[in-house]
């Protein structure tokens, strides 16, 4: 069609389609290949290279081109890279004789021909080059490569590391002492140090499986669960409560979920299981459903679809699929479709509670809080008319409280008969203070000119007339805006009420009217009192006599009754399940939902099938997607990695949540695709990775520095050192704190706790909020539940001493430590050895003994101050 | 002892290039003082949020029009706002010319009418989203999702703090403003970079900062237990190797020794004299803005201040309630601006005050609210005011329509309000990134324009 329309052109001028072939055939293409991702929709600088109008137009910085003056033209200078901050394109420069067409084509006009509309950027086309690219390949299953220095290699991982450090002439450290060795993979496994029984039981086993038993006793305790669950659940964004306005909307069982992933780790569930529990759990074979549902508790916790299908791809896959929600990827091939597609997915489900106890159960909890939220209603709407009436009533003896209060500010004995005293109490106190509006300047003019009691009970009568119409005029609105809302139904309901307009007294007449006969007024920030006739429904009791009150008591004896009868609420699992009507979406153009493009099919990643996609049909598809992620080679790459990272500090591959082109490539990338391998054919078992890393010797090494390795490799990538940690993360240090004084509750699982002194529970247990992110825990790097973190970052700062200094956590501890010393041992030497043993996993040197015999010689609370010391110290709160 | 010698003697002898290599591999000390990418007068940000947002119509963007037309349809096809809204409505305060330049000020600002000079009233504002939520994180954070990083955590990544003694951002609130710690979150940055939030309700300091002082232990033996802790940690350090992580680590017992008396210092406003202290503490606001002084003349990057608990400027059903509000906040803001003036810090501190969006000229008389006399969100104008650092006094920069509903003239969104902010701390704010998950984010994503007609 395009070339048709030149043709035609060509009869009216010759130049013209010359000019337009030349554009066709070399500009438009150019501009379709290297500037097209950012610059037609994206609009990115708000520029678009998609019509001349647009280019001429330009964006942000000024015009693009200014035909005829190449030097001038920014897109000519960003492509040459001579623009001080405009380079173009941000990947790679144009090839010279590129630069030289863009240079010809403005010197010539920049003509841009003008039968057509613009055209749009071509679909997203995968190509045979980003198929190809590393992660997305089959595991390969390298053998392990020959290295020099045979007698080094304890495992094979060792042999593809030192294969490395060979080739680059480093040589590795030594290993370090036993002592570190075991606080090393205690803390690793465990997030605890080790206790002096194990050191004195590691130290005293000289057989070569020493290390092995060690790490074999550690995999089977509790405490390995308790510790790597929570690695999972910062990638899982793990929080006890959905983000909302003013506090969290709780989630009473998310706790459920993160007890069901300490239970995965420790019983080493198939991690290709524990990946399609994840995301299809429900659907799943009968046999395994119960005890794999709660896992969708990691669907559950998600702020939306949208974040379902950014932290699944994230976590699982390692790929950044949540950039493709409004345009193609830029760096990945992963076009904008594919998301939608994964989008579909989970649009096609919905959350649901599943509960734990029978359907009957159920039933009888939900029909009883049915009975008792009718009853409630019940009493409110009885109090509430009640309420009303006694303003009418009280209203009508306004003149006599006026005049009543009048005489006691006077110092007189008013007549009381027919008022009630705390109303009257309450008037002396309304006519002291200034008022807002102006109904009560004429009595308040009048109080100013010693007035007679004939002209005060005048004024009264006034004003008590006044109110009885504004009352009058008050209802009246009230029964206007009752049919505005179509009567009680939709008063209660709250959308009815916010999308119909109503009427209303005028401002000033409702601050009296507030004064008089409402309740309380409080927003943020400002208060009113409540008004003179308004009595609470505490207090509303003693007006009501005879069988109105006696009907108040009755009300009330139903409702508790009904209340003490309510069971506490069922149990259950945040879960999803497919919703009713699964189907497929479409692409929200720029994602822009109201902007709807073409149908996004469910199914999986373009480019992480062999051929084109399979179309989804078993509902919303799920379990489809789960076994497709599970098998993949990119999640076995993911996950080898990420435990990896943990024991090591970094990932073989360091951007562990990104394995794609913008991500770093992996240091080893045959370590990698072994331990991948391994994975796959240990039938999914993470507890044989940890084998495999950890009886390594590069795991066993020394953190000490060595100048020419230094040199060589300063960062560390080729760990011919073992990486030190400065600082624990926060829940290592808390329970190592709390396991060295004897303070630790070990108890294993359940609800959440929030953190205080008297919690001495594992970290992993404390209550997680979105929006009350406890400061201590925040400190200390506990990350933004928010969003899906693969590595903490970690700081330091002088708030983390002052909590060493000063807490009354540290203090609190220090305090029972020296207790459990004094008790257990006999002298101070003894004491101090101690000390290093529990904290330290090791024995002082003579020095570190004299130092502290030193210290604690000084009695007092010399002990305290010095076991503190002893914690706040680097050795303690770091990792070797 | 300096650090680079320290760690020579801790290292036992090696050479300088082994030294550097030391300091290359670990995180550099990520709060040292840093150079923007051009020089800039502003270096500091006290931003005063009036969360819930505050009326343009009511405060700095007057509208004749509304008096006219009170009371009736706004003219022109239907618009579509968060819930039902009703008529028109005048503003029920004043509006009178202000200071040299005449910048018309609401009745309910007196104070800072008088020293409006000072200020660039921004009046064409607009923001994406007419909920709370998103709006707040858009201004707080760049971005209607949560997770990303505030732009204090941007401000203090990009320049580091100058008072090692003291943390680079700290947010004031009695209370917690909606969607709470997600608005000064460090998000994927080290959280060295998040706010450190005080609730402001308190007036001693020890109320203030958590972990303050130590009941049980005078300074002389956390003294002695610091002498101890330094010996222990060289020997630890000669053993297991330097690292420039490890020595900060343990250094960060030596600065909170030293913060402990600096913050009894810097946050206890009772140290005042009489005269400056009763010109703030008239609310939680008011001491908020003292302390917001006192910390940037400390040299802490950024303070924000939430006004209150929740989101007190929300006022849905009586707008007359703002002037409640301003009452608290008009004088502290006079006194604030008086007092960086008056110690020089003026030129160098930029002062930013705004809500998540504005109200509707609108009035909201949808059956939720108690009485029909409030505005609703306005998304499509609001107005915010910035002074200080660099920024052009005494002016307005673009326009709402007749009725103050939709910026019309210069429209300024959050992103350009966000670059904007940055360029006047020295910013090319798509420069600044930071690298996460294989990109560099910044806090304006892929947007914004600097508001050079507002530059001094």
């Amino acid at each position: 069609m395009r070339r048709f329309a030149c043709l035609l052109l060509s009869f009216g001028c010759c130049l013209t389609a010359r000019a337009d072939d030349f554009f066709e055939s070399k500009i438009r293409p150019l501009l379709a290949a290297n500037c097209y991702a950012c610059h037609t929709q994206s609009r990115m600088g708000g520029l678009r290279l998609d019509s001349g109008e647009a280019v001429l137009k330009g964006g942000k910085s000024g015009p693009a081109v200014m035909p005829g003056k190449p030097d001038e033209s920014l897109l000519i200078q960003a492509v040459r890279r001579t623009h001080s901050r405009l380079k173009m394109p941000p990947t790679a420069p144009l090839k010279a004789e590129e630069v030289a067409l863009l240079e010809a084509w403005v010197k010539a006009g920049a003509k841009w021909p003008e039968t057509k509309a613009a055209v749009t950027a071509p679909g997203m086309k995968i190509t045979a080059a980003q198929r190809a690219f590393w992660s997305f390949q089959p595991l390969r299953n390298p053998a392990p490569p020959a290295v020099k220095n045979e007698a080094w290699v304890r495992t094979p991982v060792d042999r593809f590391l030192l294969a490395r450090l060979d080739e680059k002439g480093i040589t590795p450290n030594r290993r370090a002492p036993k002592t570190t060795l075991l606080r090393r993979v205690t803390l690793d496994l465990t997030g605890l140090p080790p206790s002096p029984g194990e050191v004195d039981a590691f130290l005293a086993d000289q057989s070569p499986q020493a290390f092995a038993r060690v790490v074999d006793r550690l995999l089977a305790s509790p405490a390995y669960g308790e510790r790597w669950a929570r690695h999972w659940l910062d990638l899982a964004r793990y929080s006890d409560g959905l983000l909302a306005a003013g506090f969290d909307t709780p989630l009473p069982n998310a706790y459920r979920y993160r007890d069901w992933v300490v239970d995965a780790f420790n019983h080493d569930l198939p991690y290709d299981q524990f990946v399609r529990a994840q995301i299809a759990a429900d659907q799943l074979p009968e046999k395994d459903r119960a005890a794999l549902l709660p896992g969708l508790g990691f669907q559950a916790i998600a702020a939306g679809a949208n974040d379902q299908v950014d932290v699944t791809t994230k976590a699982f896959l390692g790929l950044t699929v949540g950039c493709a929600q409004c345009h193609d990827h830029k760096y990945d091939p992963i076009p904008t479709r594919d998301y939608y597609s994964l989008l579909s997915i989970f649009k096609s489900s919905k959350v649901h509670e599943s509960p734990l106890v029978p359907e009957a159960r159920v039933k009888a909890y939900k029909d009883q809080k049915k009975k008792v939220d009718a009853a409630r209603e019940l009493i409110d709407e009885y109090i509430q008319t009640q309420q009303k009436m006694l303003v009418d009533v009280l209203a009508r003896h306004t003149a006599a409280y006026m005049v009543a209060a009048w005489k006691l500010d006077r110092g007189e004995e008013p007549d009381r008969a027919g008022l009630d005293e705390e109303t009257l109490q309450r008037w002396v106190r309304y006519l002291k203070t200034p008022k807002e509006h102006p109904y009560l300047n004429d009595w308040f003019a009048l109080m100013a000119k010693n007035p007679t009691e004939a002209q005060v009970r005048k004024a009264a009568g006034d004003y008590q007339r006044f109110v009885l119409n504004l009352l009058d005029e008050a209802k009246e609105i009230d029964d206007k805006n009752y049919v505005a809302f179509g009567g009680k139904k939709g008063m209660k309901d709250e959308r009815t009420r916010q999308y119909t307009n109503i009427v209303s007294l005028s401002t000033l007449k409702f601050y009296q009217w507030r004064e008089l006969a409402s309740g309380p007024y409080r927003v943020d920030g400002y208060s009113a009192p409540p008004g003179v006739y308004y009595y609470d429904p505490q207090c509303i009791r003693r007006f009501l006599t005879g069988v109105w009150g006696e009907h108040l008591d009755t009300l009330r004896a139903e409702y508790e009754a009904l209340e003490r009868d309510l069971p506490p609420i069922y149990p259950f699992l945040h879960t999803i399940e497919d919703g009713p009507k699964p189907a497929d979406g479409k692409v929200a153009i720029r994602g822009d939902e109201h902007n709807e493009g073409e149908v996004a099919p469910r199914q999986f990643l373009t480019v992480l099938c062999k051929g084109e996609p399979e179309h989804y049909t078993r509902g919303s598809g799920r379990l489809e997607l789960a076994n497709a992620i599970a098998s993949h080679p990119l999640t076995a790459r993911v996950i080898v990695n990420r435990i990896w990272q943990h024991h090591f500090g970094h990932g073989i591959v360091r951007s562990a949540s990104n394995f794609g082109q913008m991500g770093d490539r992996p240091t080893h990338p045959d370590l990698l695709e072994y331990l991948a391998s391994r994975l796959v054919e240990s039938g999914y078992s993470l507890k044989a990775i940890h084998r495999e890393i950890l009886l390594s010797n590069a795991y066993a090494l020394s953190t000490e520095p060595n100048h020419e390795a230094l040199e060589a490799d300063p960062d560390n990538k080729l760990l011919w050192r073992a990486n030190l940690r400065p600082r624990l993360d926060m829940e290592s240090l808390r329970d190592s704190v709390l396991a060295v004084s004897g303070t630790l509750d070990r108890a294993v699982g359940g609800p959440s706790s929030p953190l205080e002194n008297l919690n001495h529970r594992r970290s992993l247990y404390l209550t997680v909020s979105r929006t009350r992110l406890d400061p201590t825990m925040s400190l200390f790097d506990f990350p933004d539940p928010n969003g899906t973190i693969e590595e903490r970052p970690v700081t330091i700062g002088p708030l983390q001493g002052l909590f060493f200094l000063n807490s009354e956590f540290i203090v609190g501890q220090s305090k029972a430590l020296a207790a459990e010393l004094a008790r257990s041992c006999k002298d101070d030497r003894e004491r101090v050895t101690r000390a290093y043993k529990l904290l330290y996993g090791r024995e002082p040197d003579a020095d570190e003994l004299r130092l502290g015999l030193e210290y604690v010689s000084s009695g007092g609370n010399s002990w305290r101050e010095y076991l503190q010391v002893l914690l706040g110290s680097g050795e303690f709160t770091g990792m070797p | 002892m300096n650090r680079r010698r320290m760690l020579e003697t801790l290292g036992g002898g090696f050479g300088m290039a082994a030294l550097r290599g030391v300091l290359q591999g670990s995180a550099a000390d990520p709060l040292a003082p840093r150079a923007p990418h051009f020089p800039a007068k502003a270096k500091h940000v006290i931003f005063l949020f009036l969360n819930g947002g505050m009326s343009q119509v009511d405060t700095f963007d007057p509208k004749p029009a509304l008096i006219k037309y009170d009371g009736t349809p706004m003219p022109g096809p239907k618009i579509k706002t968060d819930r039902a809204s009703g008529s028109l409505m005048r503003s029920p305060w004043e509006f009178r010319p202000q200071g040299k330049s005449g910048i018309e000020v609401t009745e309910i600002f007196p104070e800072v009418g008088k020293r409006i000079d000072d200020f660039c009233v921004i009046r064409s504002m607009y923001t994406d989203i007419g909920n709370h939520g998103p709006s707040l994180q858009i201004m707080n954070c760049g971005h209607q999702l949560p997770g990303r990083p505030s732009m204090g955590a941007w401000v203090t990544y990009g320049l580091g703090t100058e008072n090692r003694n003291l943390p680079g951002f700290i947010v004031l609130c009695p209370g917690f403003p909606v969607l709470g710690s997600s608005l000064w979150s460090a998000g994927y940055m080290p959280s060295i970079y998040q706010g450190v939030h005080i609730l402001n309700e308190a007036v001693e300091p020890e109320k203030l900062i958590q972990h303050l002082r130590n009941a049980e232990c005078a300074p002389e033996e956390q003294k002695r237990q610091l002498a101890l802790l330094e010996k222990l940690n060289h020997k630890y350090m000669a053993r297991a190797g330097a690292d420039v992580q490890l020595e900060s680590a343990v250094r960060s017992m030596e600065s909170a020794f030293r913060l402990q008396s600096e913050a009894m210092d810097v946050f206890d406003i009772r140290k005042e004299p009489e005269k400056i202290r009763a010109r703030y503490d008239i609310s939680d606001f008011g001491r908020g803005c003292l302390l917001a002084r006192r910390l940037v003349e400390r040299g802490v990057r950024m303070v924000q201040i939430f006004y209150g608990n929740f989101q007190p400027w929300d006022n849905h059903d009586d707008i007359r309630v703002h002037a409640k509000l301003a009452a608290k906040t008009d004088g502290p803001i006079a006194a604030l601006i008086d007092d960086l003036k008056q110690r020089g810090l003026f030129e160098e501190t930029l002062v930013i005050i705004g809500s998540e969006f504005g109200r509707t000229p609108m009035i909201q008389n949808s059956g939720l609210e108690k009485l029909g006399r409030g505005r609703d969100h306005n998304v499509p104008g609001f107005t915010v005011l910035m002074a200080g650092g660099g920024v052009k006094g005494g002016c307005t920069y673009g326009a709402t329509d007749d009725f103050g509903f939709k910026a019309v003239d210069k429209p300024v969104h959050v992103h350009d309000l966000h670059a904007t902010a940055l360029h006047l701390l020295g910013f090319d704010h798509t420069r600044l990134t930071y690298r996460h998950a294989g990109r560099d984010f910044r806090l304006t994503d892929v947007h914004g324009n600097v508001v050079r007609d507002i530059l001094a």
